[in-house]
């Protein structure tokens, strides 16, 4: 299916990014399975020497005749364990990815649902799903980051991205962002019975606040902030060094510095007579 | 689609405090019952594949040890919990309408018993990774319908008084809530979504809510308590008002 023009498509309402569940989806069993096979090679060396196992002629039962110094690491073999499935699985799957991207190469555009770009955004989803969920579920800040830059989305140094959705293919965060909570970044966009795919981009030092919608072909520039609990448009341009707040984002405020809004503070305290702090304490020392 | 671990899909259940204390031993007995059937499986796994011919089997085979565990956990635990709520159903029917925000009122007591029953195997769906028996699955049991090719995994839906139709998108961080809290009043009311309705992102649908066929409702917004959204036309705003209508 050819892609449409979408220079003059527009949308009159955002909706959702969403996957179905497919056959291709029982790839997270092979997944599991190499994540497994690297984890039981790696165990068989830590437990007793390779080479003893499998020629059989020394046998440990569950590791009871091991050495103390078994015992001694057995944490840390649990915890060195789970980074390594973690790490397989990521690698494994970001080489299912790419042979994904060389079968279709992803394009931007339009799409009919059921098309072959939609099938094979359908694959790429369940290719990322399992690593990034995996990367997501440990407590280590940059572990998502590192499983995003293998999925081909382009994140800088120093991002934080916390806890919310970003779609793994067609997003690109700079440098020094921030991602809030409960965030959703859309690069795909189901609509009627098409799905629009675009670029989303995110720029250097931009604060994206929580509870937001990022939808695709948004462009934020440096150093532009995004209020809570507004959403943006469809190839929306969000400029930089400046508040952008609405649903979708329609209102832009100028960021102050902290010397600003304190000089405006005591400027508006003085206009309205609020008596300062200082001049309230001898009435507290009164009451009492 | 990529939920990270604290943003599951789980139902939004405001339990009272009283009740989650006193009928605490309830919750337990059920993830107990739970974990029987994964136990058994687990020590035949153990005493099968763990000899010195085939110990290499017992390694090779651990991920799907792992896979089938997690469902048997929840497969017992929804039967455990459907029994269980069986019999209070008996004891007192679920029925919609306005009732007292206290413990004296008999079905706000109810509706809090009934909910701690089914918050282990709703937490089981939730929390595990793999997308096969997930929402659809679970709150068949719970009798919530939910039709087929229909989109719900990352949405917060309510586990009773519920009815989806087919073909169905909700989209990401969406709530679905039969249930509604005003001053004392408490609110249960049926929300229903007929076929091929698209839900955007991030929106809440009160308690109430009639939502006919083919309506699209735009992300970022909700629905007032009984709404009702006519069919082939475009609701957005605060609260969802028609915007087009073909």
């Amino acid at each position: 299916m050819e892609s449409v023009d979408d220079s003059k498509f527009e949308m009159e309402f955002i909706s959702t990014s969403g996957v179905y569940k497919t056959s291709f989806s029982l790839i997270i069993i092979i997944q599991l399975f190499v994540g497994g096979l690297v984890l039981f090679f790696v165990n068989l060396w830590f437990i007793n020497s390779l080479y003893y196992l499998l020629t059989g002629t020394q046998f440990y039962s569950f590791g009871l005749k091991a050495e103390w110094y078994y015992w001694l690491l057995l944490p840390l073999n649990i915890y060195g364990n789970i980074f390594l499935f973690v790490f397989t699985v990521i690698v494994f799957s970001a080489g299912i990815f790419r042979l994904l991207n060389k079968l279709s190469h992803p394009r931007e555009g339009v799409f009919q649902r059921g098309c072959k770009d939609w099938k094979f955004m359908h694959r790429r989803f369940w290719t990322a799903f399992f690593p990034i969920w995996l990367a997501r579920a440990l407590p280590l800040p940059w572990l998502d980051i590192i499983a995003y830059r293998f999925f081909g989305t382009r994140v800088g140094r120093s991002v934080v991205l916390y806890e919310g959705y970003i779609d793994p293919e067609f997003v690109e965060i700079g440098d020094f962002t921030m991602t809030s909570l409960n965030i959703c970044i859309f690069s795909h966009l189901i609509y009627q019975d098409k799905v629009i795919i675009k670029r989303v981009k995110v720029g250097k030092a931009c604060v994206v606040g929580p509870h937001t919608i990022i939808s695709p072909g948004t462009v934020m520039e440096d150093f532009a902030v995004l209020g809570v609990n507004s959403y943006t448009k469809i190839n929306q341009k969000l400029e930089g060094n400046l508040i952008h707040v609405g649903t979708p984002v329609s209102i832009t405020l100028p960021i102050q510095s902290i010397e600003e809004s304190q000089q405006k503070a005591v400027k508006v305290k003085a206009e309205s007579n609020i008596p300062k702090d200082g001049e309230n304490s001898p009435n507290l020392k009164e009451g009492d | 689609m990529f939920q990270p671990a604290s943003l599951k899909g789980e139902s939004p259940v405001p339990i009272d405090e009283k009740i989650r204390r006193k009928y605490l031993i309830l919750y337990i007995l059920i993830i107990i019952l739970s974990f029987i059937p994964c136990s058994l499986f687990e020590y035949w796994y153990v005493t099968y594949f763990w000899s010195e011919t085939i110990f290499w089997i017992f390694f090779l085979l651990l991920p799907f040890n792992g896979l089938v565990a997690i469902y048997i956990i929840q497969f017992s635990a929804i039967l455990a919990s459907v029994l269980i709520l069986k019999v209070v159903n008996l004891i007192h029917l679920p029925k919609e309408g306005v009732f007292k925000r206290s413990l004296q009122d008999r079905d706000y007591f109810f509706w809090n018993i009934r909910n701690i029953i089914k918050k282990w195997p709703i937490y089981v769906m939730a929390s595990n990774p793999f997308p096969w028996f997930k929402t659809r699955f679970t709150l068949r049991f719970f009798g919530v319908k939910i039709g087929k090719k229909t989109i719900c995994d990352n949405s917060w839906i309510s586990s009773e008084f519920v009815s989806i139709g087919k073909n169905v998108i909700i989209g990401m961080n969406s709530s679905v809530l039969s249930f509604g809290i005003e001053q004392d009043n408490f609110i249960l009311k049926k929300v229903i979504v007929e076929n091929d309705v698209i839900i955007g992102a991030k929106c809440v649908l009160l308690p109430g809510t009639l939502i006919k066929r083919n309506v699209s409702l735009s992300a970022h917004s909700y629905t007032n308590h009984n709404a009702v959204l006519e069919e082939n036309s475009l609701y957005m705003g605060h609260p969802a008002k028609l915007k087009k209508k073909d």
